[in-house]
C-alpha cells in the first residue's frame, strides 16, 4: 500500500494523501478508544516480528482504503511511535493520541530538534484536527504532492532532505543506514515521505509518523532522482513485507520508473521476500492483491530476519581466533558476548514478540540492586547483605503468569534455570522466581554488579543485559561519579537501549546537590532526559526498603505493564538499538580476523623475502668470484701449479687417460664442495637471523613463535653436503655426455672429464667474463656453445637445489606459524556477508 | 638526619639495581627498565629528604570519607568535605613538625595553599604523631580519575598508604586489581582503614572484617592491618591514629616502603630475566674454544691447502732446475697439448696461477665466528644471546679483509727460486759438458787417432777406452744422482718450510681473531655475567 504512494509519483501521492489521512484519523480514533486492539493487530503483521502489530493494522487499513492503502501503515507506525514516546516522558495519552499520526510527534519527543521544523509541526496538528480538517488539507497536500511529481527531481530532493533529517534524529542509529527500511514494518510512510513538499509533507508525515517514514526518508536520500522516489516507495513496501530487504531494494531498481513503481510497489508487497524483484515487475497493477499479500508477509518476514540472523550467529560460531594477537582476548569475548547475545536475546526475541518485556536491574556493586528488587517483588527474592558483592547468581523475578515463559523461554537459554539461589550455583544459572506483586509483562532481572573484585560478575552482568529489553541502572549518591558505572551508561547509549536511571541510597538532607549534580553530569553526558528515580537512604528491613520509596518505580512499572504498545516500543527499541549494533561490533570482530590473516601473510612473506635474499646472496657470491678465495684457491693454485692441470689435457695419439694424482683431484673437488657448503649455510644463518628479527619486530607473538629457530635446522648442513656432492656429479655428468669436444680439438687432445668438470666449476664461480684461463681452457675445448649450454644447465640446476634446500628451511617457519594457529580468512568473508544480508533482512 | 650507610641491606641492594640499569638498556623491557629507574631515583630522593618525617597517603575511591577521616585525624576541617562526588580534586597536606618538611612536600609537589601545619604546641596529645605528613588524595575511580593520575603518583611516593575503604566499595574492582594486589608483600606499609562504620551494626560491622580480611589475604596481602573507623562519630579514628603514630615514631616506614618496592621490582625481573643457570654461562673464552675459532678460521683461508700447494708446486717447479736436464730435454720433444688448441700463451698463465696470494673465504668466516657464538651462549636468555651473536660478529665484517692482508705478508712465493736451484743447475749443465766433452774427445780421439795433442791422447792405447767408457757412464750416474738427490731436499725442504709456514699462518691468525672476535666476545660475556650478579645480589 505504501508503495503505491511513493511511485506512482503526483496522481498517487494525491490518492495516497488522501487515503493517508484518513487513515490516520481512523487511527487516531483507534488509539484514543482502545490502544491495545490496534496495537494488537499491528503487532502481527508486523515484518520485524517485534511490530507485527503494525503490519495488521496496516492490513485493515489497506481494506478500509483500498487505494491508498499505504496511508494506513504510516498511520500505524506512527501511533506506536507515538506511544513508546510518551512512555518514556509519562505523557501519555494526550500525547498518543497525538502523536498517532505525527510519527513526527514522536520524534520531537525524543529529539527536540525535529519539532522545529515546520512539516512537522503541522503533521501534528493534522493528527489534532479532526477528520474533516485532515480532508480539506489533504487536498492540499496531494496537490502539492502532484505538482512534486511533476517537477520529479526536485520534489525528491526536497523531500529525502526533509524527511530524512528529522527521521535520523528521531531514531538515530537507523538515519545512515539504508538497511533500515527493513527494521519496523511502517512501510506506508515512506510512501507517504517521498511525496513530500512541505505541505504534503506534513500530510504524509502526519501517516507515516512512524519510523518507518523515516527509514524510507534515509533510503529516498541514498537514491538520486526520479529513482529515489521509486526507490523509497518500494523500501516501504519492502518494510510493510517485512524483513525482506534484498527483495525491496532490488525490487527498487524494476520500479525506478515513475508511475509503475507504485505497482510494482504493491507488487512488491506481496511478493514479500527476495522474489519482489521479479514479481514486482510481472505484477504490473494489482494493489489489491498486493494488499491482501501484505497481511501475510509480516511472518515471512521475521522469518527472513530469523534466518539472516541464523547465518550471522553461525558465522560468528565459526569464528576462529587462531593467533594470540594482542587484543585477541577482546575480540574473544566480544565474539563470545555476540553469540550469547543472539542465541539468548536476539533470537527469541524475533521469533516471540510478545514476550513480556525483562527489565535488567544493573549496578554498582552495594548500590542496592537486590533491595530494590525485593521491595518491587515485595518479597525477599535476592539476598541482600554487607558483604561485597552479594549477589552472584542473577534473579528473576516475575508475575506468575509469566513465570512459564521465562522458566522455559529461549531468552537467555544457555543459563540453567533454579528456583532459589544456592551457594554453590555455577556461573551459568538463573533463578526464576515469581510473586504477585510483580506486575505482568515486566519481569526483574536482579544482577550481580558491574565493579567489584569479583570479576565473573561483570561477565554475568553484561550478558544480563545483552538480553534486556530495558536497563534499569542503579547507582548511589556515592557512587555517582565512578568510571565503571559511567562506562555502563555509555554502553548503553551505544547500544541504544532504552534505559531507566535509579539514584538510590541517597541522603534526604543532600538529596538536592546530589540530583542537581548527577542531572548536570547526565546532562553534559546527552543523557540527560533520561527516565530518573530517587530512592533515599532509608532503613532496610528484611532485605526491603520501605514501600514509599519505591512507590514512582511501582507506577513506572504498571504503566509499562499495563500499556503494552509502549511496552512493545520499548522493547523494539532496545531490539532495534542491538540490531544496530551489530553493525559495528561483527565488522569490528570480522576486521580483527582480517587483521590476523594480514599478521600471518605478513609473517610468511618475512620468511620468504629473508630466504629470497639469501637466495641472491649466493648468486652473488658464485658471480663475484668471492668463491674463489680460501682453500679453492689454494687448492686451484696446487692443481695448476703441480702440472695436474696440464696433464689433465693429452695429445690423442698419446692414449686416453693420463695418470692423474687422484687425491689432490679429490681434494680441490672437496674444497669446491667445502666453500659451496659455507656459502649457503652462511647465507641461511643470516636469513634465519633476519627472520627472527622481522618477527620479533613484529610483535611480541612473532617473537614468542619465533623461539628456537633463530638458526638453520641441524640438518642443514648435512643436507646441504650431499645437495652440492650430487650438484658436482651432475655437472660431471653434463661435461662427460653434453661436453663433446669440438671436432678439432678431439682430433688432436682428449680430456679427464673430472679434472674438465673442475676446471668448469672455477670457470663459473670465478666471475671474470671468459678472460681467465679455466675459461679460456674450458672454451676451446668444448667450444663456447656448449659451454653455455652446461653453464646454464649447472647453474639452474645449483639454483633449484639450494632453494629446495632453503625451501625445507622455510618450511619449519611455516609450521612454526600454522602451529600457533590458523585464523581462517573466508569466515571474515561471511560476516560481513551475514551483516549485509542482516541489514537486507531488516 | 641519617643517611644510607646506616641502613644496612638497602644500600647494596640499589647498588645492585644501579647495575643492573645501567647494563640494562636493550637487555631488558623498556617499561621494566623505566620502573627501575624510576624507582632508583625515588629512592635517591627520599632518602635525601627529611627521614624524621613519614608520608602516610590516605587513599581510596570517590565517597569513601578520605577528607572526613583527614580532618579528623588532623582535628581541623582542612580538606573540604561534600555529598557530590568527586569532591576532592588536589591533595592536602597536614604537617606535624614542620622542620624540614618543605623540601619533601616540595618533592611531593603538594601546592602550597593547600599545605597545613600542626604546631606541635596545640595539640600536646598528638605528640607521637611528630613528623607525619598526611595526604589526603584525590579518588582514582571517578570520571575525573581517568584523566588524572595524581592519586596513583603519590601512592606510589608515600611511605605508608592509607587505604579507605567502605561498606559499599570495599570490595571494588578498581581498587583491588589496580593497586591492592601490586601491593602484595607491601604488608608493613599498607594499612586499611573500613570507613563508614557507623552504618553498620556491630555484627554486620565483625561480618564485613572478617570478609575483608579474606579478601586481602586472597590476594597475597598476608597479614591485613585492617581498622574499622567512622569519622561521623569519631569511633576507631583513635586506633587509626595510633596505628599511625607507630609507623612514624618507628622512622621505618620509607625504607620499608622502598624494600618493598624493590622487592616487587626484583620478583618481576626475575620473570623477565630468570637467573637460572645464567651465572654459570661463560664470562670468558676459553683456550679450546680459541684454538677452535683459529681452526676455523685457518681453514677458511686454507692454511693446511696452501701448505700442501706450496710443497707441490715446489717439487714441481724445482724439476726444471736441479732434475737432470735429459729428461726434460726428451720431454719438450714431446708435442704441447696446449700448442694443439693454440693457446699457447696459457702455459705462462697456468705458471701465472701460482703466484695468486693467500685469501680467507668470507662465508667460511662468518660460519667460524657464528659458530663460537652458538657454543658461547648456549642456555642463555634470547636476548642476550643475539647480544652475544651481535658481538661476535661486530668486526666480522672486517675479519676476512684483515685475515688476507696480514696473512699475504707470509704468503709463500710459489715462483721463488732459491740460490741452490741455479747452483745445482750450473753443476748439472758442467756435467753435462763433461759427458759431452767425454764424447767429443772419445770420438774425436778413435777417428782420428793420433791427431790430437799427446796430451790427450790418452786413447792411444786402446785399453783405455772402457775406462774412459766408464768415465763417462759416471758423469751421466753423477748427474742422475745428484738430481735425485737435490730433488729429495727440495721436498725436504719444502716440507720443512710448510709446517713453518703453517705455524706462522696459525699464529697471525689467532691474533687476528683475538683482536677482532674474541675481545668484543669477551667483553659482552663479562656484561652478561656482572648484569646477573647485579641481579643475583639484588634478591639477596
Amino acid at each position: 500500500m505504501k508503495p503505491a504512494t511513493e511511485p506512482v509519483g503526483a496522481q498517487r501521492a494525491d490518492e495516497e494523501s488522501v487515503g493517508g489521512r484518513p487513515a490516520g484519523e481512523e487511527r487516531v480514533s483507534g488509539k484514543t478508544g482502545n490502544d491495545e486492539p490496534a496495537g494488537h493487530e499491528s503487532v502481527q503483521e508486523e515484518p520485524v516480528g517485534v511490530q507485527p502489530a503494525d503490519e495488521e493494522l496496516a492490513g485493515e487499513q489497506t481494506t478500509d482504503v483500498p487505494p491508498s492503502g499505504e496511508g494506513s501503515p504510516a498511520g500505524r507506525p506512527s501511533g506506536k511511535r507515538s506511544s513508546d514516546k510518551r512512555s518514556p516522558g509519562g505523557r501519555r495519552p494526550g500525547k498518543r493520541t497525538t502523536g498517532g499520526r505525527p510519527s513526527n510527534e514522536p520524534h520531537s519527543g525524543e529529539t527536540p530538534a525535529d519539532e522545529p521544523e515546520p512539516q512537522i509541526g503541522d503533521a501534528p496538528r493534522n493528527g489534532k484536527r479532526s477528520a474533516t480538517t485532515d480532508a480539506d488539507e489533504k487536498p492540499d497536500a496531494s496537490v502539492a504532492g502532484d505538482e512534486l511529481g511533476a517537477v520529479d527531481v526536485p520534489a525528491k530532493s526536497g523531500v529525502p532532505a526533509k524527511s530524512g533529517v528529522p527521521a535520523k534524529s528521531g531514531v538515530p542509529a537507523k538515519s545512515g543506514v539504508p538497511a533500515k527500511s527493513g527494521v519496523p514494518g511502517e512501510s506506508g510512510e515512506p510512501g507517504a515521505a517521498e511525496e513530500p513538499e512541505p505541505t504534503a509533507e506534513a500530510a504524509a508525515i502526519g501517516d507515516a509518523g512512524s519510523r518507518g517514514g523515516s527509514e524510507s526518508v534515509g533510503r529516498a536520500a541514498t537514491g538520486g532522482g526520479s529513482g529515489t522516489v521509486g526507490r523509497a516507495a518500494t523500501s516501504g513496501a519492502s518494510k510493510t513485507v517485512g524483513g525482506a530487504a534484498t527483495g525491496g531494494s532490488e525490487a527498487v531498481g524494476g520500479a525506478a520508473t515513475g508511475g509503475e513503481a507504485g505497482k510494482n510497489v504493491d507488487a512488491v508487497a506481496e511478493a514479500g521476500g527476495d522474489e519482489a524483484v521479479s514479481e514486482a515487475e510481472q505484477a504490473g497493477g494489482q494493489e489489491a492483491g498486493g494488499q491482501a499479500a501484505g497481511e501475510e508477509l509480516p511472518a515471512e518476514a521475521a522469518e527472513t530476519l530469523t534466518t539472516a540472523l541464523d547465518t550471522l550467529r553461525e558465522s560468528v560460531a565459526d569464528l576462529h581466533f587462531g593467533l594470540d594477537l594482542p587484543g585477541v582476548e577482546e575480540a574473544r569475548q566480544a565474539q563470545a558476548d555476540l553469540l550469547a547475545q543472539l542465541e539468548g536475546y536476539v533470537l527469541p526475541r524475533v521469533r516471540t514478540s510478545t514476550a513480556p518485556a525483562l527489565i535488567v536491574v544493573a549496578g554498582s556493586t552495594g548500590a542496592g540492586k537486590s533491595t530494590l528488587v525485593n521491595t518491587l517483588a515485595e518479597k525477599t527474592v535476592s539476598r541482600t547483605g554487607v558483604r561485597r558483592p552479594t549477589t552472584g547468581t542473577p534473579v528473576l523475578a516475575c508475575h506468575p503468569d509469566d513465570h512459564e515463559w521465562f522458566a522455559e523461554g529461549e531468552l537467555l537459554g544457555g543459563l540453567q534455570r533454579l528456583d532459589a539461589p544456592t551457594p554453590d550455583a555455577g556461573p551459568g544459572s538463573l533463578v526464576v522466581v515469581s510473586t504477585e506483586k510483580l506486575p505482568q509483562g515486566v519481569a526483574l532481572l536482579d544482577t550481580p554488579d558491574i565493579d567489584s573484585v569479583v570479576e565473573e560478575h561483570h561477565d554475568i552482568a553484561h550478558r544480563m543485559l545483552d538480553a534486556a529489553d530495558l536497563w534499569i541502572f542503579v547507582t548511589t549518591a556515592a557512587r555517582y561519579a565512578d568510571a565503571p558505572a559511567w562506562n555502563l551508561l555509555r554502553l548503553a547509549k551505544e547500544r541504544g537501549a532504552r534505559l531507566a536511571i535509579v539514584l538510590s541510597r541517597v541522603q534526604p538532607r543532600s538529596v538536592d546537590v546530589v540530583l542537581k549534580h548527577f542531572v548536570r553530569m547526565l546532562t553534559e553526558y546527552g543523557m540527560g532526559d533520561i527516565d530518573r528515580f530517587v530512592i533515599n537512604e532509608a532503613k532496610v528491613t528484611d532485605g526491603r526498603l520501605p514501600d514509599s520509596e519505591v512507590t514512582e518505580l511501582r507506577l513506572w512499572l504498571a504503566e509499562l505493564s499495563v500499556d503494552e504498545e509502549r511496552r512493545a516500543q520499548a522493547v523494539r527499541e532496545t531490539l532495534n538499538g542491538v540490531l544496530d549494533s551489530f553493525r559495528t561490533r561483527v565488522p569490528a570482530l570480522a576486521k580483527h580476523l582480517e587483521g590476523q590473516v594480514a599478521f600471518r601473510t605478513e609473517l610468511r612473506s618475512d620468511v620468504e623475502a629473508a630466504f629470497r635474499s639469501a637466495l641472491m646472496e649466493i648468486d652473488k657470491a658464485y658471480k663475484n668470484g668471492s668463491l674463489l678465495h680460501g682453500e679453492v684457491l689454494a687448492r686451484w693454485q696446487d692443481f695448476a701449479g703441480s702440472g695436474d692441470l696440464m696433464r689433465s689435457l693429452q695429445l690423442r695419439r698419446r692414449g686416453k687417460a693420463a695418470k692423474q694424482a687422484p687425491e689432490r683431484v679429490l681434494a680441490f673437488k672437496a674444497a669446491i664442495r667445502t666453500g659451496l657448503e659455507s656459502v649457503i649455510v652462511a647465507a641461511a644463518h643470516r636469513a634465519c637471523e633476519e627472520v627472527v628479527a622481522r618477527w620479533r619486530h613484529r610483535s611480541e607473538l612473532g617473537a614468542k613463535i619465533s623461539e628456537g629457530l633463530d638458526s638453520p635446522s641441524d640438518n642443514l648442513i648435512r643436507h646441504t653436503g650431499r645437495a652440492i656432492a650430487s650438484w658436482q656429479d651432475h655437472l660431471g655428468e653434463l661435461v662427460r655426455t653434453e661436453g663433446v669436444a669440438k671436432r678439432s680439438v678431439s682430433k688432436l687432445v682428449s680430456f679427464d672429464p673430472d679434472s674438465l668438470a673442475l676446471i668448469f666449476m672455477v670457470a663459473m664461480f670465478s666471475g671474470s667474463n671468459g678472460e681467465g684461463v679455466p675459461h679460456r681452457l674450458v672454451n676451446a675445448l668444448l667450444g663456447a656453445e656448449s659451454l653455455r649450454g652446461i653453464g646454464a644447465k649447472a647453474l639452474s640446476d645449483l639454483r633449484a637445489r639450494i632453494s629446495m634446500l632453503f625451501d625445507e628451511e622455510a618450511m619449519r617457519y611455516v609450521k612454526a606459524l600454522d602451529s600457533a594457529g590458523i585464523p581462517d580468512e573466508s569466515v571474515a568473508t561471511r560476516l560481513y556477508q551475514a551483516t549485509y544480508n542482516l541489514e537486507v533482512a531488516r | 638526619m641519617t643517611t644510607t650507610t646506616t641502613r644496612p641491606g638497602l644500600a647494596p641492594r640499589l647498588t645492585a639495581l644501579t647495575k643492573v640499569v645501567e647494563l640494562g638498556p636493550g637487555r631488558l623491557d623498556k617499561k621494566l627498565l623505566d620502573e627501575a629507574g624510576g624507582l632508583l631515583l625515588r629512592a635517591g630522593d627520599r632518602l635525601k629528604l627529611s627521614s624524621e618525617h613519614t608520608v602516610v597517603a590516605l587513599a581510596g575511591g570517590t565517597g569513601s570519607g578520605k577528607s572526613s577521616l583527614f580532618n579528623a585525624i588532623s582535628g581541623l576541617e582542612l580538606s573540604p568535605t561534600g555529598v557530590r562526588r568527586p569532591t576532592t580534586a588536589r591533595t592536602h597536606a597536614c604537617v606535624w613538625g614542620l622542620e624540614g618538611a618543605a623540601p619533601l612536600l616540595d618533592w611531593l609537589q603538594i601546592q602550597w595553599r593547600h599545605r597545613f601545619s600542626r604546631a606541635s604546641a596545640l595539640d600536646k596529645g598528638d605528640s607521637q604523631l611528630h613528623g607525619l605528613i598526611l595526604l589526603d588524595l584525590p579518588d582514582h575511580d571517578s570520571i575525573r580519575a581517568l584523566t588524572d593520575t595524581e592519586a596513583d603518583r603519590l601512592i606510589g611516593l608515600a611511605d605508608l598508604v592509607v587505604w579507605v575503604l567502605d561498606p559499599q566499595k570495599y570490595a571494588d574492582a578498581s581498587t583491588h586489581r589496580r593497586y591492592v594486589t601490586d601491593l602484595a608483600g607491601h604488608d608493613a606499609v599498607t594499612v586499611f582503614a573500613l570507613n563508614q562504620a557507623d552504618r553498620l551494626t556491630t555484627e554486620e560491622l565483625a561480618e564485613l572484617v572478617i570478609d575483608l580480611n579474606d579478601l586481602l589475604r586472597r590476594e597475597g596481602v598476608d597479614h591485613p592491618s585492617v581498622v574499622p573507623t567512622s569519622a561521623v562519630t569519631g569511633r576507631g579514628v583513635e586506633s587509626l591514629k595510633s596505628v599511625i603514630a607507630t609507623a612514624v615514631s618507628r622512622r621505618r616506614a620509607a625504607i620499608q616502603k622502598l624494600e618493598a618496592d624493590l622487592h616487587r621490582l626484583e620478583q618481576r625481573l626475575g620473570e623477565a630475566m630468570p637467573l637460572g643457570q645464567a651465572l654459570s654461562a661463560p664470562s670468558s673464552v676459553d683456550e679450546a674454544r680459541r684454538m677452535g675459532l683459529t681452526d676455523a678460521l685457518c681453514d677458511a683461508v686454507g692454511v693446511p691447502a696452501v701448505g700442501e700447494a706450496m710443497e707441490n708446486v715446489y717439487a714441481e717447479r724445482s724439476g726444471q732446475w736441479v732434475a737432470w736436464p735429459y729428461p726434460r730435454l726428451f720431454a719438450k720433444l714431446r708435442p704441447d697439448p696446449l700448442k694443439a688448441l693454440r693457446l699457447e700463451d696459457v702455459s705462462a698463465e697456468i705458471r701465472g696461477i701460482t703466484t695468486g696470494s693467500v685469501s680467507a673465504q668470507s662465508a667460511e668466516v662468518a660460519n667460524a665466528v657464528q659458530a663460537l657464538a652458538d657454543g658461547l651462549s648456549v642456555g642463555m636468555h634470547p636476548v642476550w644471546r643475539s647480544a652475544v651473536h651481535q658481538a661476535a660478529r661486530s668486526r666480522s665484517g672486517q675479519l676476512p679483509q684483515a685475515l688476507t692482508e696480514d696473512l699475504t705478508e707470509v704468503a709463500p712465493q710459489l715462483d721463488r727460486i732459491p740460490g741452490w736451484w741455479r747452483a745445482l743447475k750450473v753443476w748439472q749443465y758442467t756435467l753435462v759438458a763433461a759427458f759431452v766433452a767425454g764424447v767429443v774427445w772419445l770420438v774425436a780421439g778413435l777417428l782420428m787417432p793420433g791427431q790430437l795433442p799427446p796430451q790427450l791422447e790418452l786413447l792411444g792405447d786402446g785399453a783405455a777406452l772402457p775406462w774412459v767408457g766408464l768415465m763417462m757412464a759416471s758423469v751421466l750416474g753423477l748427474g742422475a744422482l745428484s738430481g735425485i738427490a737435490a730433488r729429495n731436499f727440495v721436498e725436504l725442504g719444502a716440507s720443512r718450510e710448510r709446517e713453518r709456514l703453517e705455524r706462522e699462518m696459525r699464529r697471525r691468525v689467532a691474533a687476528v681473531s683475538a683482536t677482532m672476535v674474541v675481545e668484543p666476545v669477551e667483553r659482552e660475556l663479562g656484561r652478561h655475567h656482572s648484569f646477573f650478579t647485579a641481579l643475583r645480589d639484588l634478591s639477596v
